[in-house]
């Protein structure tokens, strides 16, 4: 089956990101894809540099952080009709032609979530440190979740619109790259696992996570579970 | 007397909180009632309470009731970052309803949809 070019949402969440984010937008604009970009409060003028790239820019009035941002654009795109969503880092770490190869892999295996591995397929130089703390990050999600996963951290992943209607994002920061996963195994639905390439560069690593980042990823997983 | 009475007051207090709290945050309500229960226990029966320091290792069972309090004061910490949670869940919702609000009246007036919809 052949999935329509402008069926295929994929959605950023942006903040202070003007340096890369007119780059990133028309990566993906250039292929065809309707992509949405929340700037999530920036003040460096992300949202008209998106805008002006082509993407459709939802703005949110203050800082509310990387997972409220994606949820607001799975909200709005779900609601605007969309029938396949990618998420896709918008710091340029990510290519707009590895998303075709994510929507394959949801129609050829009729999986509703496909998610990136830069661990599959061709090999990528991941810093030594950022190798270490994903290969812990992702042992944690395989023992806490069940999914067989190679790369828990991995923003570029694609869904169809059951999938993205079963995640329902509540921890606004970086702890919603775990939220995403935990509720993908609640689902029951399938999922897949596609080799994409991040490209690293000192723009990219310098926005990433560190070992502190991790450590209070973890807190705020726990401290979501102590109330309702 | 007067330190017994004051303290009995104070977790008395403890527990009408914990009895709030527990419907927002079950762990949370639980954990207080527990300690509560205990200190009121200790400051009661303060043999026991030397008895069970010495146990533990804390000098005197006074210090153990010091330490149960500073026990409840970090529980009630920890609830208090929770309800902040809350409260910016609440934020979060308020905010996205907005921002998608605005998108799509944006929208709707240019459907074209490639301008920045501030």
């Amino acid at each position: 089956m052949e999935v329509p070019l402008h069926d295929v949402w994929v959605l950023m969440a942006a903040y202070n990101e003007a340096a890369v984010i007119a780059g990133v937008v028309a990566d993906a604009r250039a292929i065809g894809y309707r992509v949405v970009v929340v700037d999530d409060g920036s003040q460096d003028g992300t949202g008209a540099l998106a805008a002006g790239a082509g993407a459709l820019v939802i703005r949110h009035p203050i800082n509310l952080g990387q997972g409220a941002a994606l949820q607001t654009a799975l909200d709005f795109s779900l609601a605007e009709g969309a029938q396949f969503i990618v998420t896709f880092d918008a710091d340029g770490q990510h290519r707009g032609s590895d998303i075709a190869g994510l929507i394959d892999a949801l129609v050829r295996h009729r999986a509703d979530f496909a998610l990136g591995s830069r661990f599959l397929g061709r090999p990528t130089s991941v810093p030594p440190s950022r190798r270490l703390l994903l290969r812990v990050a992702t042992w944690f999600t395989r023992a806490t979740t069940g999914l067989a996963i190679t790369d828990s951290h991995n923003g570029l992943r694609a869904m169809t619109r059951r999938g993205a209607g079963c995640i329902h994002l509540r921890q606004n920061r970086m702890a919603h790259a775990s939220e995403i996963l935990h509720q993908i195994a609640d689902s029951g639905l399938k999922y897949v696992e596609t080799p994409v390439t991040i490209h690293y560069n000192a723009y990219s690593l310098a926005k990433g996570q560190s070992l502190i980042d991790a450590l209070l990823i973890l807190l705020d997983l726990f401290a979501r579970r102590l109330h309702r | 007397m007067i330190a017994q009475l004051l303290l009995t007051a104070m977790l008395f207090a403890i527990l009408l909180y914990a009895t709030m709290t527990y419907r927002q945050a079950p762990i949370i309500g639980l954990l207080s009632v527990a300690a509560a229960f205990g200190g009121l226990y200790f400051v009661w029966v303060p043999s026991h309470a030397t008895r069970l320091a010495e146990l533990v290792g804390i000098g005197r069972g006074v210090d153990l009731i010091l330490y149960i309090w500073v026990g409840i004061s970090l529980i009630m910490l920890l609830n208090l970052h929770l309800k902040l949670r809350s409260q910016l869940e609440l934020i979060t919702l308020l905010a996205r309803k907005i921002a998608i609000a605005d998108a799509v009246r944006s929208l709707r007036l240019d459907p074209e949809g490639t301008r920045d919809m501030c």
